[in-house]
């Protein structure tokens, strides 16, 4: 089943366009590897597919209308003051919490559970910040550049995870200058001076 | 604000009948000073480290989430400075039955302005405070001139219910009405 139509999707900034005329699909249980070089738009196209942005032309239709998301961007929309723990207490439900611990474990944050966030480091944050991602079900996992920081254990752990969720049904679709390591669709958008 | 309202009388060297009239006017200014830092960064931090982004995903009514956190702010700051604001007056020569009065003019005052800064806040995220400032002044300054109203009533004990309806009516239609306004305004900044 197509989970996601893109239709002649276009988008400009300033006179400037990043892309144009993307027409692709995404069917359940399928990952989409998005490729570019910096500026390609890849963070943008992402942002269509959740609605952030509105695309400047083209169009894109969700086959479910109430399609559970869970997305990752730059940003780890982490609170900083908090412990990793609070942070998890502040995100999952109580009956939800367990699975977020057992990431926690894998990821080795469980030492530092009680420390302050801004006291991890990159790599820590990150992880702590995927298991956002990682611990909760839904139909859809968007991922921008998830694998940025990640130690090579706890990429593989990422990835194998990644795989068992398409062998479950649920979609992929992520931005990754790194292989994935995960069976994937690929879409590669090329730089604006390339038309 | 209470360093504002035990300040001011000391720096100035007015006699406690002249104190009593324009007292008020010190912790009305004090309440929209406080109004506005209060809420000068009641949505960035949440935009700035993405936590912002991940709740307009998740949840299909964005604005209840804006209601709730203005109404939080209001509840932990605004109704604790409007009960200062009372005591002190009653500190200032206002009679003691008077006080609640004062208390309640004061709350729907902080409800209002609260409201009306979180959305100069909302406009302003990543673009400076001053335009925050800028957008939010000429909407708060008939709420001062209201709130003087009000006071006054109390100091001469007439039309006191009129004008609390009017504050209350226009309080309670802001808190109901700039969530969604905030909450289109924000999605802007996502975009």
């Amino acid at each position: 089943m197509q989970l996601i139509t893109a239709s002649n999707l276009g988008y400009s900034i300033n006179e400037n366009r990043l892309f144009h005329n993307l027409t692709f699909s995404l069917e359940t249980g399928c990952g989409l590897h998005i490729k570019g070089g910096n500026g390609s738009g890849k963070s943008t196209l992402i942002r269509i597919l959740m609605g952030l942005t509105s695309p400047s032309k083209g169009e894109v239709v969700f086959s479910k209308p109430s399609l559970n998301i869970s997305y990752l961007g730059h940003k780890n929309a982490i609170k900083q003051y908090l412990t990793p723990l609070q942070n998890l207490e502040l995100i999952f439900s109580p009956s939800d919490l367990g699975d977020a611990m057992t990431w926690m474990q894998a990821f080795g944050l469980t030492k530092v559970q009680d420390e302050m966030t801004a006291t991890l480091s990159f790599g820590q944050q990150k992880k702590l910040a995927l298991i956002r991602v990682l611990g909760k079900p839904s139909d859809l996992i968007i991922l921008d550049e998830p694998f940025v920081g990640l130690d090579d254990l706890s990429r593989d752990l990422v990835s194998q995870f990644l795989c068992s969720r398409l062998v479950d049904g649920t979609s992929l679709v992520l931005t990754s200058h790194i292989d994935p390591s995960i069976p994937c669709v690929e879409l590669i958008l090329s730089d604006q001076t390339d038309d | 604000m209470v360093l504002v309202l035990i300040a001011f009388p000391l720096s100035i060297d007015v006699s406690q009948y002249d104190l009593n009239k324009f007292y008020f006017s010190i912790i009305v200014v004090s309440l929209l000073m406080i109004s506005f830092l209060a809420t000068e960064s009641i949505f960035s931090e949440d935009y700035e480290d993405g936590s912002l982004e991940q709740i307009y995903l998740e949840e299909k009514d964005f604005y209840k989430v804006v209601l709730a956190k203005i109404s939080i702010y209001v509840f932990f700051i605004g109704i604790p400075m409007s009960l200062i604001g009372s005591l002190f007056s009653f500190a200032n020569g206002v009679a003691f039955d008077e006080v609640p009065k004062i208390f309640i003019i004061l709350t729907f005052s902080t409800l209002i302005l609260f409201n009306i800064f979180s959305f100069g806040s909302a406009l302003s995220i990543n673009k400076g405070a001053m335009l925050g400032v800028l957008v939010s002044l000429p909407l708060a300054l008939p709420v001062i001139v209201l709130l003087g109203r009000a006071i006054r009533t109390v100091q001469y004990g007439e039309g006191f219910i009129e004008v609390l309806s009017l504050l209350a009516g226009v309080g309670l239609i802001l808190a109901a009405v700039m969530p969604i306004i905030i909450s289109a305004t924000l999605k802007t900044h996502l975009e």
